[in-house]
Formats: C-alpha cells, structure tokens, sequence
C-alpha cells in the first residue's frame, strides 16, 4: 500500500513538473516579448534550460508573475478567486454526490420501473442542456418571475463574502449540481447495474443477507469506484472553476478571471492559471488512484 | 450414506420454473420432483441449459430476472417455501440451504474482507456479534483446512488461490450449519486435484455436520464416487432417476447412455476410426412446447410413438425412474407403445465400456502407426525458456522474475497429436504463446519445419509463422463480436496475402463446409452460434491458412461432453485429412489421452515426464502425472462407490449438533473440530522450490531432491523420458495412486 501510494505520488511529481515544462514553453512562444516581460530583461540572452529553471525557482517559491493590467500579482489573483470557486464548485461537487450515488443505486435496483424511466429522463435533460441554457431558465424563473434567488453569484469579495450570501448563491450551485448529478447518476447506475449482475451479490442473497444488506455492503462499495475515478478527473475543473456558469452568473472565480485574462491578453494571468489547473489535475488522477485503493483491495500491492 | 435413516430434508413436486423476458416464458423447469433425505448427497446432471441450475436457484428463491415459480411445491423440513415471504425466505437462505457457486474468482465480493463474507450468515441469523462474527470466520476456515486461518480471515479474496477461494466459499456456506447444501459446479473452474480435494472436503463436512447436498454438475466423474443417488436433467426435467450405481451399472434413459458415451474415457469400447459418440442437434428452446418427447429430435432410438406421446418419469423397479417408451437395455419391453420392441437391445452397459478401458490403447497404437517412422520432426522444441520480470518497489524496477517455462523440451512429427498436461500455472499456456509468436523465448529454440524460429528476423519468422495456428480456450472472448463470420475467417487470408481477394469467398466457403457449418453462416456474427459452434469457427479459423501445425489450448474445456465429443472428432477427422499437427493443451487427462500421441506433463515451467500417450497413462513415471492420473475422477462402478464417505476422518462424529459452543459464545453455533490439513504450501513460480520443482508436494521426496534438479531421463523399463530421482516402477505406482499429495487448493 506504502509503496503503491509513492510510486503515485512520485509519478504525479513527474507530471507536475511536465505541466510547467509546457507552461513555460508557451511562454516563450507567447508573441509580444512575454519570456522578457516575465523574467525581466537580463534573461534576453539566456539559453531556455535556464531561463525555465529561474521561473521555475520563482514559481516555486509562490511567485507567478505579475499583471501588467490589472497591476496585481497573479499570485494575489489566485488567492482572492481560487477559494470563492472552490466554495462554488465544492459545494455544488458535494450536492451532487449525495444527490447522484443514491439516485443511481436506486434506478440500478429498480431496473426498468417507472422510477427508473422518470429519472432517466431527468438526467438525461439535466446532461444534454448547455449550462448557459439551464442556468439562463433556472435564472428566469427562479430569479426574475418568483424573486426565490439573486439572478447574479455573490459579488462581495473573499470567501466570507460567498458563503455569507446563500440567497445569491444558490442558483450558480444548482445551476452546477445538476449538470454534475446527471453525470455522476449515470455512471453510478450503470456501474450498479454491472455489480448486481455479479455473483458474488448472488452469494450475499444465499447468505440470507436482505435486499438493504446486500446493496450497502456489496453492490454500494464495488459501483463507487467507477465514480471515484470521475471525481479524481473532475478536480482540474472543480479548481478551474466552471466557466460558463462564472461568467452566466457573473460570479468572479477562477473561471471568470482566465476569461477576463485570455480576453485581454493578459498572458501572465493565463499562464499562472493553466499551471495551477495543470497541478490540480495532477493531484486529481493522485487522488482518484488513492480513493480507488482504498476502496478496492485488488490494488493494494503489498498484503495488509 | 448407510446407516442413517432419517425422512426427507427437501422434496420437490411438480416444480414448474418460468422465465419471462420479453414476451416469452422460457420454462426452465417443467415439472421436476425430487427428493433428498438427511445426510444424502443427490447429483443433478445434464448439458448446459437442461434446468439444473434453474432447479437448484428455485429452491432458494433466487431466479434471474423474470423468473418466476409457476407451480408446485419446495418443503424443506416442512416448511413449504414456495408460499414464504420474501423476508421469511430471508431466513431460510444461508441457514438451512447454503450455496456454494461455480466460479470462485466470482463469487467472492473483492472488496471485502474474506472473513466477514464467511461469518455474513452467522451476522444476519443469529445477531452474532463482531468479535464472534470473526471467531466463526476463523473457524470455518480451519474446518474447511485452510492453513493460517486468521491470516486468510483478515485478507482480501484476490489473495486466495482458484482452490482456497472455493474452500472460503464451502466456508461461507457452512457458517450455519446448514441442513442442505447445493452446490452448483463447485469444481467445474478448478484443477484436476484442487478438484478432488474440494468433493472430499465436502464429502467431509457432509458427515460431520450431517447435512444433504445436492451435487450439480455437467461431469458424470464428479458423481460417480461422490453421490448416494442420481437426477439427470433434460430440457426441464428429470429424465432418469436412482442410486448412482444402478445408473452407471446400466442407464436406461437413451439421454444418460449419450451422455455416457460421449466422455473420452468410454473411447474404448469402439472402434477408433468412429470416434467418440456425440449427440446430435441441441437441447430443446424451452419455449415452445411440443408433443411427445422432447430428446425425441435427438434420440438414436427415436420411433412414431415418441412424437406424440409424453413418456412420464417411471422404471422398471422402485428406486430406478426414467421417462422413455424404450428404455436402453431393457428387451422385450415396451410401455404404451403396444408391442414394439424395446430399442436399445445391443447396447452395452456402462460397467463393460469401464472394463475394457485397456483397448484403446491398441486402437490409438493403430492409427497412429504409420507415421512414427523415424522422420525429421515438424516441430522439435528445444531449451526453451520463458521468465516474466516482477516489478516491485517505489520505482517498479524489476526485482525478481516469474518462471514460466523453464527449459522445456520435445519433438511432434508431422501428422500427430503432442498433448500438454498439468494443473493451471505450470505454464502449458506459454509454451502455446511462445510457440505462436505471441511471446518470445529468453532462451532455446523452435525449430518448424526446418528452420529455428526463434533465431529468425521478425519478417521472415512471421512469414513462416502461418504454418503455426492458435485455437483459444474461450471461443467466445476470442473472436470480435462486431465482425460477420467472413470477415474473422479472411482475415488471416488478408494478413498472409496468401489469396487473392476474390478467392477469399471461396475460402471461407469451404472451410466452414470442413467444419461442419452451414455456409449461410458467413453474414452472422460469433454471438449468434453456440458455444460448439464457435469452437467450430475458431478452428476454421485456425485451419484457413492450411497450418502445418494447430496449438490448441484447451479447446473443449468451456464445453458440455456431447458437445466436446463432437469437436473432438471433427478435430481428429481433420487431422487424417490433411495430416495435421496438434499440440494439445488441456487440465483433462482423458481428453488428452483420447487425443495424443504424445504427451508432456508440465509442473511449474518444467516437463517432468514426457513419452507415449497409453505408456504415460497407465504406468505414469513421475509421481506427479501420477497423482495427477489418481485426482482424475474415473467413471467406474466398483468398490469407490459404496466406500463409507468419512470413516476415518478427523471430523467424524465428533459434533453433537445444535449445541451451544463454549468457542464462539453464541446461542446454536456448534463448536467446529478445526480439522488442520497439511499447509497449504502452494508452489510460488517467482520462487521455485530448489533441486526439483515438485519435492514440496511429492510423497517420495528425499534429500538429494532439494539438493539436485532431476534432468529428464528414459525410464528404466519404460517407454517415457521422466525428470525424477526415483521414477516409479511397477511396484511403487500403485503406492502413490493410493497416497493423497499435499493440497495446494
């Protein structure tokens, strides 16, 4: 387990380290003398191994970069949108489990009745709308015509200024949770369904074990692995926040700062955002990979 | 079981089970009645798809989707358990019937510990708590002898060998004591010995616990030592009925004789230009009823009466019931019928073809005579090695290597049959690999007809490796399910270029006629033939390119006997027809006898005994291929059958059931004798045993054995090469059939 768990971890240092090899690499191809806007003019004549080794050294110890037009660091960018996206995809990501293990389970055991048909159809309206379509009719109805909830994300700054706001923000989650719940329904029934059919459910049955038994302690723990590999996948875009959904509810995350920044060509805040999005799909796959060890012993290598 | 009389545990009645897919009743039981009483162990047999298992789930209540009991009755001690509710069902399940599944490597849940599966029963029925929960788990493993139990109890099922999976599996089964056991398949995925370990085990716990089992299998050798009495099974019903020895000494049902003469080992009692008998067409759909008989289609003594009238399940004597108007064996007597003669007269019985076992020795030396002159060989094998690397630590680097094949060697002439023998992971599978081209050897070499292949360019060696064609075990994983029939039998025509593009219909015409498909085959896909008939397309496969050579590995091992017996003699026809090679791997030894030549016995990557087929079989030289021959169960009447299941076992009679055990502190678990077998030294490939690989499970083994490899040697006065510091002679060979190897289940 030990060692399975550095090998991974080893190999996502691997990829990290990748990732800023391409960030840097882009710098540099960057038109308009970013690499000297960036490094400063003393690295003009520097060979690439060593200008990508003084970034990096400035990269690691938290610098980088600066914006030029907004003059801020991207580093004081990050921290004031970073943890507001993290509450708005955090939460909505939450909602969504709690919401989306059971409804799967449930259509898996309740195969082809009218339960299961209603709620495919849900997912499958939830999963195929455009966010910028549902958000804009949950905004209509839930916002304009009923005055329930703010039309616009919470707009006070830091994370204090989001969570103090539920009003506003309940329609950027919902918006979020429902695209997220569609997906994660549909993998869980159909990884459910591919439990159930097992014969080792089978043998749980003959052992007397309820229908409630059987399901929470087999067929439960045996269709969540699927799932957890899409959360491990999904993490680059719980950090990178979800784009159409920041920018619908004009909600200012992560998302909505790399568009503001790649509609202005601010090259540094791009940058600095790819690799902080690159480092956590990084950590995600890590994650995924230690979820998936914790959950299935057949990938523990060592015995315990 | 003798001396235990005692009423019926479970009685069936009229048990009509119906499953309803799509707007169609597949009736999957029609109508069976059975009985089992205390301490019985009853054997269903039949081909796949005959009801066996379908009977088996009904009186457990768990039917696939859409099944549903129509009519009848299940009493188990009284209790009437077609009218329960789901939730007393509950309480039946895993207390009174335990279940114990065919696929070990399934039937486990792989993420949870193996220890709480097996105490899951004792948790639901009698609230045990955690810590008794884990000390019932301990001993249940102990009494199924499983080494180190509460190592075994804390570890996950993907720890456990193919044998100790089934073993935790009888464990969980037992947990309550059950007073029935079904046990459906247990052994069908496991080894020859791990096999014969597994039955006696639950043989064993049979008579210490004095429950009932029903036995359900496909293989007549599994019943023969093991059952009290036989149901065989045949498109929904019992078609014959009695003690086991009353069926083996002569069947009556033409169904049971069919299934009888199609297993290899009855090859003997006909000429062996015949082949094996095989019983035509398939077993009935189930959905449609029709009048009469329903083996009627493929009965050899079919006559008018049979199609419209419905024989009903009764016998000449009480004790002795089979559903036939004209029951083998029996002259002069015809039921209903008015007049007509009994049919299978010149048949003879079972217990005849057993004793003339012998002769097929001379029938196989027969044929196979003409090409054994001393001719260069097809193919000669020689040193070939085979090591996989083991990754291990932080980096994965490779810390060690798996030997798969170590230094094997041998030769087949053209026109003959090599069969590879041993149990799972003693590495005939790489040898097929590396001979095909799919791995390539670290050492030795592969001469084909002439040229060294393992020495070759990759081109060239491709080029002469379409004389070399592989044939798959699972028919059905081995060919694309989205490709026609046409498209998998040219495709290796495409990659050789050996045809033009327009002969290529011609081609897969005429292969599928060799094989015995109709030709409008070629536009459907694999999913559409039965597991016969894909054998059948997997060997058209392998023939299209006009090999030299077939390897086949383990081609009839997925299939039902009469369905094994037709591939078998297509196989065999074909060889005479274009004086084809084979190499033949298979677990099966009768198999393998009935189809070899030659035969090489494999024990963890090496060949511990190599020689003719007959010679081999009946006076083995290595104490392996012996204990190998002795775990085969043999379809033999005689003293096996009646030997008192358990005399002499640890476990006999030392439970007094129902008690309440001081052990475990729980209400109604009876202490379990922990019966600690020898330990389970399972032989680890990454670390073979030192001087000769099989010491740690050989009988005979003595110092100089962990001190010097054997090299394969003649035998003294035998035909065989065998790889043995003291090959057994006639006087020890009786010795070890009689001596039961160390288990490595």
């Amino acid at each position: 387990m030990t060692a399975y768990l550095a090998r991974r971890a080893l190999q996502a240092v691997a990829v990290v380290l990748l990732v800023t090899l391409i960030v840097f690499g882009l710098i540099r191809l960057a038109p308009g003398g970013v690499t000297t806007a960036v490094l400063g003019s003393g690295s003009a004549h520097q060979q690439f191994l060593a200008q990508y080794l003084t970034w990096l050294g400035r990269v690691l110890s938290g610098n980088l970069g600066r914006s030029a037009r907004l003059n801020e660091s991207v580093g004081a960018l990050l921290a004031a949108s970073l943890p507001r996206t993290l509450v708005l995809t955090g939460v909505s990501t939450v909602i969504a489990l709690l919401v989306a293990v059971p409804v799967g389970l449930l259509q898996a055991v309740r195969r082809s009745s009218a339960v299961d048909h209603v709620l495919r159809g849900l997912t499958y309206l939830c999963y195929g709308m455009p966010p910028f379509v549902l958000g804009s009719v949950l905004i209509l109805y839930l916002a304009v015509d009923w005055h329930f909830f703010g039309a616009e994300g919470p707009q006070a700054a830091g994370v204090g200024g989001v969570i103090a706001d539920p009003r506003d923000l309940t329609l950027p989650v919902l918006t979020l949770a429902l695209v997220t719940i569609a997906t994660f329904a549909r993998y869980m029934r159909s990884s459910a369904l591919d439990s159930l059919g097992q014969e080792y459910v089978q043998a749980a049955r003959a052992r007397g074990g309820g229908e409630r038994r059987v399901i929470v302690s087999h067929v439960l723990r045996n269709s969540l692995v699927p799932v957890v590999t899409l959360i491990g996948l999904s993490l680059p875009q719980i950090v990178g926040g979800a784009l159409v959904v920041e920018i619908l509810f004009n909600f200012q995350g992560m998302g909505w700062q790399i568009w503001q920044a790649a509609v202005n060509h601010d090259v540094p805040v791009t940058l600095g955002f790819t690799l902080v999005i690159g480092v956590a799909a990084a950590v995600g796959s890590l994650l995924a990979d230690i979820g998936y060890a914790i959950l299935d012993p057949r990938v523990r290598i060592s015995r315990p | 079981m003798s001396g235990q009389p005692s009423g019926p545990v479970l009685e069936i009645a009229g048990l009509h089970t119906e499953i309803r897919r799509n707007g169609a009743a597949v009736r999957a039981v029609d109508g069976v009645s059975l009985t089992v009483a205390a301490g019985e162990c009853l054997g269903l047999v039949g081909e796949s798809g005959c009801g066996k298992t379908m009977t088996a789930r009904s009186v457990m209540r768990l039917l696939p989707a859409g099944g549903v009991i129509t009519a009848g009755s299940v009493v188990l001690a009284g209790t009437e358990l077609t009218a329960l509710s789901e939730r007393n069902m509950q309480t039946i399940r895993g207390n009174d019937v335990g279940m114990v599944f065919q696929d070990p490597s399934s039937s486990l849940d792989p993420t949870m510990q193996v220890g709480r599966q097996i105490a899951e029963s004792v948790v639901v029925h009698r609230g045990a708590s955690r810590a008794a929960a884990a000390a019932r788990a301990v001993e249940m493993l102990s009494l199924v002898k499983i080494a180190d139990p509460e190592r075994v109890a804390r570890g996950y099922p993907h720890q456990l060998s193919g044998g100790m999976r089934q073993r935790a599996m009888i464990a969980a089964a037992l947990a309550c004591e059950p007073r029935l056991l079904i046990a459906d398949e247990p052994t069908t995925a496991l080894d020859v010995t791990t096999q014969r370990d597994i039955l006696d085990l639950i043989g064993d716990l049979r008579a210490a616990l004095g429950m009932a089992v029903i036995l359900v299998t496909h293989d007549l050798g599994v019943i023969a030592g093991r059952t009290e009495r036989v149901a065989v099974m045949y498109g929904g019903r019992i078609v014959e009925q009695a003690a086991t020895s009353a069926v083996f000494a002569g069947p009556r049902h033409p169904y049971t004789e069919a299934l009888f003469e199609a297993l290899p080992e009855m090859a003997s009692s006909q000429p062996a230009s015949r082949g094996l008998y095989s019983i035509p067409g398939r077993p009935p759909d189930l959905v449609t009823r029709s009048p009469g008989c329903s083996f009627a289609q493929r009965c050899r003594y079919v006559r008018d009466w049979c199609a419209t009238h419905e024989p009903a399940l009764d016998g000449d004597h009480p004790g002795h019931g089979y559903a036939c108007f004209f029951p083998v064996g029996v002259t002069g007597r015809a039921r209903g019928a008015g007049g007509q003669d009994g049919a299978g007269g010149g048949v003879t019985p079972v217990s005849a073809w057993v004793s003339g076992r012998g002769r097929q020795a001379a029938g196989r030396a027969a044929t196979a005579a003409p090409a054994s002159t001393a001719a260069e060989p097809l193919l000669r094998v020689s040193g070939l090695v085979k090591d996989y690397p083991v990754a291990g630590g932080v980096l994965g680097r490779r810390s060690g290597a798996v030997s798969a094949v170590a230094d094997v060697s041998f030769e087949l002439l053209a026109g003959q049959t090599f069969g590879l023998v041993g149990e799972s992971g003693s590495g005939k599978t790489t040898v097929a690999r590396l001979l095909v081209g799919l791995e390539r050897p670290d050492a030795g070499a592969i001469v084909f007809d002439g040229a060294d292949l393992a020495a070759m360019p990759a081109r060239q060696r491709r080029q002469r490796r379409s004389g070399i064609q592989l044939m798959f075990q699972d028919s059905f994983a081995s060919l694309d399910p989205r490709m026609r029939v046409k498209s998998i039998l040219s495709e290796p025509l495409a990659i050789h270029q050996t045809v033009r593009r327009r002969g290529y219909r011609r081609q897969v015409l005429r292969i599928l006629d060799e094989v015995g498909l109709p030709a409008d085959a070629e536009n459907q896909y694999a999913r559409e033939f039965s597991g016969g008939q894909r054998q059948r397309l997997a060997l058209a496969r392998a023939l299209i390119q006009r090999p030299a050579l077939i390897v086949a590995d383990e081609p009839v091992s997925a299939l039902d006997v009469s369905v094994q017996a037709q591939i078998l003699n297509l196989m065999r026809k074909l060889q005479r027809q274009y004086e084809l090679s084979y190499l033949f791997i298979s677990h099966d030894l009768s198999v393998i006898r009935y189809m070899a030549d030659t035969i090489g016995v494999m024990y963890l990557g090496k060949l511990v005994e190599t020689g003719p087929a007959e010679e081999i079989c009946t006076a083995p030289g290595h104490p392996y291929t012996a204990s190998l021959i002795a775990a085969v169960p043999a379809v033999v009447t005689g003293p096996e059958m009646t030997r008192p299941p358990l005399a002499g076992t640890p476990l006999a009679g030392t439970l007094s059931a129902g008690t309440l055990s001081a052990g475990t502190g729980q209400p109604g678990m009876a202490a379990l004798p922990g019966a600690s077998g020898p330990p389970a030294a399972g032989p680890d490939p990454a670390h073979p045993p030192s001087g000769c690989r099989f010491r740690l499970r050989c009988a005979f083994a003595r110092d100089v054995c962990a001190e010097q490899e054997p090299a394969l040697r003649p035998h003294a006065v035998r035909g065989q090469l065998v790889a043995c510091h003291f090959p057994l002679g006639p006087a020890t060979a009786g010795q070890v059939a009689g001596q039961t190897m160390p288990s490595i289940a």
